[in-house]
């Protein structure tokens, strides 16, 4: 069964459609991309999905509930985690501050939402940036402390919006690492990306959107030698005869 | 001794001498004072529930003093009922207006939830200069209510009057002492945590599992229903209140100059700032009434300026950065865990 389904999700802001009829699945333990040029309705299909903006039309069913229009707080506690394109962290508060907020979507307890913070962030390999305010970090270590906050709430499904950009190369090295561990660990992860190189690594099926449609959809290489994507990337031009 | 426990004994120590005071002060006006100093740094811890932790800048919490005020006053005057049980009668009114105006105003941000504070306050001020009768009960518009005060023999704590100062110091100390503890439990607590993310990054918070508005909310009826109660005390103690002595924009803005200047958000910020601001409002109110009215909140405007100029986050920071350092002195230990 898979653990996100999304049929037919549309939403519409005033007369511009930002995403058309767009149906996707994704399975348990299964990392799917979202791709798409600029303005296709990624972060746009995202923000439904994690319950920012109610869909104008369609439904969203995870883990065999239909969702449709439930509030971002309702999901998070349901098992859905997300990032943030631009990171937002709670820059008055140290890292583990910042995760224990996430660890307080499973327990009320002061103690064990530090203990949960603390483990999350030594398993991201921050556990020495723990009280250090965010604000004094690198722009690594906050999209870092981005998917910590999110993993303290303990999701079923990871929403990555993005957290690769701006990153350099060795830190996206770092970045598809950590993805590639939480994989094993057989979280199911939903991401957004526009770095290629780790979209093609990390996922095991890619979703391509342009206009707020879905183009193309199967394996990465497929994908990649997909003709309306490769015109929808770079263009008429460029499309093998 | 580890630094952790010298911090306690010093804190120990300032409350048991608070506790002191007024065998060494005796004299009336300087009681008076302090009382008003220990109740303004009440009303301000809990303006910062709602001005600190949840991040937004109210500007109208005198309207639950007068709240708090009149209550207590019309069941006294009125039924003869002792004004502790007001004072209850009076908070859960406050929470409930609390409730009612949050639940629309704190979705708004930044500048439009101040304003909306005000046009509040100001709305029910000018109500209740112009109507007598609130259905049964008396307010007596701008007149205000006048509690005539008992024969010493009848004075006590049931009827909250007394015929000297210091049980009024006692118990504005107790409340401070009390208002404080509170807010330390409450800002180490799940509720705090998810208060100060929802203030500073909405959206984040709300992804991470945060009812961002109904907490707001909810900080908002408590810190109502904490507010009225001194108002009840402002009345008790000063035995006539009229609208403009407790629904006024005046004290409304204080409450926020004293927490912005002290320290939004700390705990310890609101007393700092009453204690500094406090003293000056007094002074310039005690020797310039007569020459220079309204010279405090003159005061109080320029010390905001330059304070926002070196200290945005307020003077409690430096301060207790300073403590800090001056009981590591003291002690040995390494820097404990901080959380």
């Amino acid at each position: 069964m898979s653990l996100l389904e999304i049929q037919g999700l549309t939403k519409q802001f005033g007369g511009l459609v930002a995403v058309d009829d767009l149906s996707l699945s994704i399975e348990k333990g299964q990392i799917l991309g979202l791709i798409g040029p600029n303005g296709a309705g990624k972060s746009t299909a995202f923000n439904c999905v994690a319950g920012v903006y109610a869909p104008t039309r369609g439904s969203i069913i995870f883990d065999g509930e239909d969702v449709t229009g439930q509030k971002p707080w309702d999901l998070c506690r349901k098992g859905m985690g997300r990032t943030f394109q631009i990171v937002k962290p709670f820059n008055s508060l140290t890292a583990l501050e910042n995760v224990m907020i996430g660890a307080f979507a499973i327990t009320d307890s002061r103690e064990k939402a530090k203990a949960k913070a603390v483990e999350v962030l030594e398993t991201l390999g921050m556990g020495d940036k723990k009280y250090l305010k965010p604000g004094t970090m690198t722009i690594a270590d906050r999209k870092c402390l981005e998917i910590a906050k999110a993993l303290a709430t303990d999701p079923k499904l990871l929403l990555l919006d993005e957290v690769m950009a701006g990153l350099r190369p060795t830190e996206v090295d770092e970045v598809i690492k950590i993805i590639q561990t939480l994989k094993a660990q057989g979280m199911t992860i939903f991401v957004i990306e526009h770095i290629m190189r780790a979209i093609m690594t990390l996922s095991d099926e890619i979703v391509v959107i342009q206009f707020g449609k879905k183009i193309c959809q199967g394996a990465p290489e497929k994908v990649a030698s997909d003709e309306k994507v490769i015109k929808a990337y770079l263009g008429e031009d460029y499309v093998p005869a | 001794m580890t630094q952790r426990q010298l911090k306690k004994n010093c804190l120990i120590g300032l409350v048991l001498a608070a506790f002191a005071l007024p065998l060494a002060v005796q004299n009336p006006t300087y009681l008076h004072i302090l009382i008003m100093l220990f109740l303004f740094a009440y009303m301000t811890t809990t303006w910062n529930l709602v001005g600190g932790f949840a991040g937004v800048l109210p500007l109208g919490h005198s309207v639950f003093v007068g709240i708090g005020a009149y209550s207590s006053t019309v069941l006294w005057l009125q039924y003869g009922i002792s004004p502790w049980i007001g004072m209850i009668v009076g908070g859960l009114l406050s929470a409930l207006v609390g409730y009612l105006i949050g639940k629309p105003t704190l979705k708004m941000r930044g500048a439009y939830f101040a304003l909306s504070t005000m046009a509040f306050l100001e709305g029910v001020r000018v109500m209740v200069e112009n109507i007598d009768m609130l259905g049964p009960f008396k307010l007596n518009g701008p007149r205000g209510l006048n509690i005539p005060p008992l024969p010493p023999e009848d004075a006590g704590f049931w009827v909250f009057q007394f015929s000297s100062k210091e049980p009024y110091y006692f118990i504005a100390l107790t409340m401070l002492i009390a208002v404080l503890a509170l807010t330390y439990f409450i800002s180490r607590s799940k509720f705090g945590y998810y208060l100060k993310a929802g203030g500073e990054e909405p959206e984040a918070a709300q992804a991470l599992g945060v009812n961002v508005a109904s907490c707001k909310v909810a900080a908002t009826a408590l810190s109502a229903f904490l507010t009225a109660m001194a108002g009840t005390f402002l009345a008790q103690l000063t035995l006539f209140i009229y609208p403009k002595s407790v629904l006024t924009l005046d004290l409304s803005f204080e409450l926020a100059f004293i927490a912005l200047i002290g320290g939004r958000g700390s705990i310890a910020g609101p007393v700092i700032g009453a204690l500094l601001l406090r003293p000056v409002g007094e002074f310039s109110r005690i020797y310039f009434s007569d020459s220079l009215p309204g010279l405090h909140l003159i005061i109080l405007g320029v010390v905001l300026i330059v304070v926002m100029l070196y200290q945005p986050r307020g003077l409690s920071e430096p301060l207790l950065k300073l403590f800090d350092r001056i009981t590591s002195r003291f002690t040995k230990e390494a820097q404990e865990d901080k959380v």
